[in-house]
């Protein structure tokens, strides 16, 4: 099965090697937005499997972007994945308040990045 | 040219790029060469920023080490430090993300760092662009 992941995050570098990441290594179409305002849009237009979200992003962060995405009613169903380059921090507690689905930490191997998302959101398959 | 050489970054929908197809050899590259291969061009387009960011931290540096250090290019530090982190060891170089991460952490003090702290800023640093400069495929 084919998934569509939505990628948020602001660092352009980031957003391409993920998205290359997961459609070479997982067949996965992948939707990206650059800010947060961008990917709570594109998340309610194009209904996405799950959505990858940076913590640290300028006018509009990650938790933030996170509780929007919760409050509206046509994406407060789609499993949020956050992705944050902090390894340590009181934080991890306030993200699983908030609803995430689960953690990834920058770096990330491109290699099992795919497999990590379906591991977090118990999807059978991911490369 | 590829499709993913063509993607700007608000581009809408991402064009799968190199997914295997049905009628691709057996001999064909396999997925992780292929992604390296895609990893390591999107290095050559990217490494500009990185140099960029390293630059900064050398900067703000300088500044530590002559005691002049503004508040908003400390916060610049900070920011290329983390985004540094974030991103070296994704491309393949994991003791640059380590460098960086110190880097933020000296960087972020919230109280000037000593003499021993700005002398490993120095040397982290120096050890930092040689990394940058030699990219994820240099030798060792």
């Amino acid at each position: 099965m084919t998934h569509r992941i939505l990628i948020i995050d602001d660092e352009d570098d980031i957003r391409q090697v993920a998205a290359m990441s997961l459609e070479t290594v997982a067949g996965w179409d992948v939707l990206l937005a650059s800010s947060g305002k961008q990917g709570i849009e594109r998340a309610s237009t194009e209904q996405p499997d799950a959505i990858l979200l940076d913590v640290m992003m300028p006018e509009m962060d990650g938790p933030t972007t996170l509780l929007k995405l919760k409050a509206n009613g046509s994406t407060s169903h789609i499993p949020v994945l956050l992705l944050t380059a902090k390894v340590q921090g009181p934080d991890q507690r306030k993200f699983a308040e908030l609803g995430v689905a689960a953690t990834l930490f920058k770096p990330f191997d491109p290699l099992t990045l795919a497999r990590q998302i379906s591991a977090a959101l118990g999807w059978k398959e991911g490369g | 040219m590829s499709n993913r050489d063509r993607i700007s970054p608000d581009e809408n929908m991402h064009p799968v790029a190199g997914k295997p197809s049905s009628t691709e050899a057996p001999e064909a590259q396999s997925q992780e060469q292929k992604l390296q291969t895609m990893i390591s061009a999107l290095w050559d387009r990217s490494r500009h920023t990185v140099v960029e960011r390293a630059a900064t931290l050398r900067t703000a540096g300088d500044l530590l080490v002559a005691n002049r250090l503004d508040e908003a290019t400390q916060l610049s530090a900070v920011d290329s430090a983390h985004k540094l982190a974030g991103v070296l060891g994704t491309f393949g170089l994991p003791r640059g993300t380590d460098l960086a991460r110190e880097a933020e952490v000296l960087f972020g003090q919230s109280t000037p760092p000593g003499k021993v702290e700005i002398e490993r800023l120095q040397v982290l640093l120096a050890e930092l662009t040689r990394l940058i400069d030699r990219g994820p495929l240099g030798p060792s």
